[in-house]
């Protein structure tokens, strides 16, 4: 009796507070947390690690389902098409800002506040232990000796590989197969298998592999060179064309929709702050090979534009888009 | 006996926490498993975030018990009500629920959960004793061996097709069409999508499958809503030794398919099962009924192998990081959270972690069956229920397990849509085994071929070469083309003059 007078009250709360009651009270029911890629991926882990340090800050549970396919741009719709009105996250990576030159979606980050992003990946170039080479200049000669004749693991279009091998086709003349994978995991496990040759990776998927050497290491797609990896060429070294495209990498974030109130956004964006400088959240972080990044509001505003209008274009360049960037507004670098 | 192998092993069995949480998942797991649309890999997502302040070893008990718990789980609905609980229960509805209707649901369930823990404890031996060669054999297989792979399962139509190939043809195909709805894999072009975002992400072929086997079968019950309910002989539950004996070959050798098939990235329990059903159906000489309407074998086979298949997606998991199947690529990530670090390097940074794991899979069978032995009379009456409180009940459950796959209520049309086109279809004598075939091989296909074609840059003349140049690839190759002239009238021709022959030469 006692349980069903204490559920009434709190019902009777709720309806006074309601959704649209004091912003000053957010949040007063469980959020609902939309994961762009599927259980298990780089995304899911980042969102579902930041999660159960987030729920105590906030006072309330985050229910998270993961919304996989499209590209993310199944995940992008479903959290537009909600409230705005702070009870709706979205867990998202990089993909979204691609979206419009793919012709995959019109919804981009433009369309979301980013309430932090959390960190940056940092992308390498691995290869196959019975190829020949041992730096990625090695490679880019055998490929421009043997045109078409090297595989190279891909994840499909918008994808970190297809990225970076745009990427390499605008700066270098580099002509090799691109055989697509359902995502770096299947990839790197057919460069395991020898079914491709090499592959541009995120370094927290190929880490491991590396660190165990079953994979080597070609080059860094960075301007410098990483603590993790010592010993590896930056990719600008040899090929100083790059470095102006760089840092380039993957990147993960949650996002709430750009019409929330702002008392909501203030509350996110300071519970995630503090969750995201967690000690032990570092350090998963970090030890999956990211690079924090930590960074809210317009700060992470002009990191997603930048990225957009480098990556974007670059795609462009290498004919790998099917509109063009300008269509959209977006600036060229 | 501190840091060995046998103190490792026993961890989980000793440490009281750890075995109530073992025992709980599993328990837990075999009741998720029998709800169609509530799936293992949701449940172990889920326990992430749950576990997340835990011990490492702790979540990774709970996680081995649900997953144990829930694979055999998916059997229970299948037989009874011929809703497969589980994507990997598929083939054990097709010999589970004729079995059903004959009133031996409780002995099919007793069948059925003995084979699914010797299938398991098959899988954790291989794990145990095979894990770095299997994964280094997996790895062997490339993008043209899992289209001969997929071009084997694919041929188990024929078996499902029921009264008329053609019939079963077309519903394979319609099953690989639904299958391929959604952005293109490889290109990320929309295929079938007619401009729709919610089709970009393609059908859950989970909503299908809960559709044309919960809701059709359900429909079409309802056309006889007074005939008597089976009447069901709950006597010999538990199956005494003699009875599992004389499945111990066919469950191991189901076992073996399962392993394997399980430790191949990007295929898992349901395609084991498959492949098993189909491996029985053509091994077996003299099953106890034919296949299809109630053959103890064909509920052998797929349960062994779905079970067996588990210890099989942890081998790539635990030596290589890379998952085997859905399941071990969440738990790879709750590894990544709880701070280790999956990889080649796992065995060697963690070395408590692969016998523990172990052990841990192998008590979560033994609870498994524990289980599953109990409380199967008050399952087996659940058949007796008058058909006017089941038949809603089913649809009422398919409706809620549809949606909870990722809380769409689209993904609910969708069934509800399935269930009245598979209506029609059965009402018609098609079968409704050979479209949920479809829709799970039929992308696989795809991606394989094209992957293959890609790899020998379009060259069809290179394709064919290399069916035939590596050993893995001719084995399957070969396989295909035995399968295939074991079905054409010279090959009948041919066995008996060899019979023959035998017979008068010796």
């Amino acid at each position: 009796m006692n349980t069903r007078l204490l559920g009434a009250v709190a019902a009777l709360a709720l309806l006074t507070t309601g959704p649209a009651g004091h912003a000053a009270d957010y949040p007063t029911k469980d959020l609902q947390g939309t994961i762009m890629w599927g259980a298990g991926g780089a995304t899911d882990v980042v969102a579902r690690a930041i999660t159960p340090i987030v729920e105590p800050l906030l006072g309330q549970k985050i229910v998270m389902v993961n919304r996989a396919g499209g590209g993310g741009a199944i995940s992008t719709a479903f959290v537009a098409a909600r409230p705005s009105d702070g009870y709706s996250l979205l867990f998202g990576a990089e993909n979204p800002q691609l979206h419009k030159v793919l012709e995959l979606s019109q919804i981009d980050y433009a369309d979301f506040y980013p309430v932090n992003i959390m960190a940056r990946g940092v992308a390498v170039i691995v290869a196959n232990n019975d190829t020949p080479w041992t730096s990625f200049k090695d490679l880019a000669e055998d490929a421009a000796k043997r045109p078409g004749e090297i595989k190279m693991g891909s994840t499909g279009p918008g994808g970190l590989p297809h990225v970076v091998g745009s990427l390499l086709k605008t700066v270098i003349d580099f002509n090799v197969t691109s055989v697509p994978f359902d995502g770096e995991g299947p990839g790197i496990t057919a460069l395991l298998g020898g079914h491709v040759d090499f592959m541009p990776s995120g370094l927290s998927a190929a880490a491991e592999h590396i660190k165990a050497g079953r994979v080597k290491v070609l080059a860094v797609v960075n301007n410098e060179e990483l603590a993790s990896l010592p010993g590896v060429q930056p990719i600008s070294t040899d090929f100083p064309g790059f470095s102006k495209y760089l840092p380039w990498g993957p990147f993960y974030g949650v996002f709430v929709k750009r019409d929330v109130p702002d008392a909501a956004k203030a509350k996110l964006v300071e519970t995630f702050k503090q969750a995201a400088s967690t000690a032990s959240y570092v350090e998963m972080m970090e030890g999956r090979g990211n690079i924090m990044m930590n960074i809210a509001g317009d700060e992470a505003d002009a990191f997603l534009k930048k990225w957009q209008s480098t990556t974007a274009w670059v795609l462009h360049e290498a004919g790998a888009t099917k509109a063009s960037p300008e269509t959209f507004g977006i600036p060229k670098p | 006996m501190e840091g060995s192998a046998a103190s490792y092993f026993l961890m989980s069995w000793l440490d009281p926490s750890l075995l109530a949480l073992t025992a709980a998942g599993a328990l837990a797991g075999v009741y998720i498993g029998a709800i169609p649309g509530l799936s293992v890999t949701m449940a172990v997502s889920i326990l992430i975030s749950f576990t997340f302040s835990w011990e490492v070893n702790e979540a990774l008990a709970l996680m081995g018990g649900v997953f144990c718990g829930g694979v055999y789980g998916g059997s229970r609905t299948a037989i009874l009500l011929n809703i497969p609980g589980a994507p990997s229960a598929i083939a054990t509805a097709l010999d589970g629920y004729p079995l059903a209707q004959r009133g031996e649901a409780g002995r099919a369930i007793g069948v059925s959960t003995v084979t699914s823990v010797i299938g398991g404890l098959m899988g954790v031996a291989a794990l145990a004793i095979a894990a770095p060669a299997i994964s280094d054999f997996a790895l062997k297989f490339a993008p043209r061996d899992y289209l001969l792979l997929a071009i084997i399962g694919i041929l188990l139509v024929g078996s499902l097709s029921g009264e008329s190939l053609a019939k079963g043809v077309f519903a394979g195909a319609l099953g690989v069409l639904i299958g391929m709805v959604g952005l293109d894999p490889m290109t990320a072009e929309g295929r079938f999508t007619f401009g729709q975002v919610s089709l970009l992400g393609g059908i859950p072929y989970v909503a299908a499958m809960i559709g044309f086997f919960g809701v059709a079968e359900a429909l079409v019950q309802l056309r006889n809503l007074n005939v008597a309910p089976i009447k069901q002989k709950v006597d010999r539950i538990v199956p005494g030794w003699s009875v599992i004996r004389k499945y111990i070959p066919l469950s191991i050798r189901s076992s073996a398919i399962g392993v394997v098939i399980g430790a191949l990235p990007g295929t898992g329990g349901d395609i084991a099962a498959l492949m098993a059903y189909d491996n029985a159906k053509r091994t077996v000489k003299n099953p106890s009924r034919p296949f299809g309407q109630g053959a103890y074998e064909g509920l052998v086979a797929p349960e062994s192998a779905n079970n067996a298949a588990i210890g099989g997606a942890y081998i790539p998991m635990l030596t290589l990081g890379l998952p085997g199947d859905a399941v071990t690529a969440v738990i790879i990530g709750a590894l990544f959270i709880h701070g280790l670090k999956p990889g080649p390097m796992l065995m060697i940074e963690t070395p408590h972690l692969f016998w523990f794991t172990v052990g841990n899979l192998t008590l979560a069978n033994l609870f498994t069956l524990v289980f599953g032995l109990t409380g199967i009379r008050v399952f087996a009456k659940m058949m007796e229920c008058p058909r006017a409180i089941l038949i809603p009940l089913i649809i009422v459950l398919s409706v809620v397990g549809t949606y909870a796959i990722q809380n769409s209520v689209i993904d609910v049309y969708w069934m509800l849509a399935f269930g009245v086109l598979g209506y029609f279809m059965k009402l018609y004598g098609y079968q409704v085994g050979p479209v949920i075939l479809g829709v799970i091989l039929g992308p696989l296909m795809d991606v394989s071929y094209r992957r293959a074609m890609l790899s020998v840059r379009d060259d069809p003349a290179m394709f064919a070469w290399e069916l035939v140049a590596n050993p893995l690839t001719l084995v399957l190759t070969l396989s295909i083309v035995l399968l295939l002239a074991s079905q054409t009238p010279a090959w009948g021709a041919a066995t008996a003059r060899v019979r023959r022959w035998r017979r008068n030469g010796g």
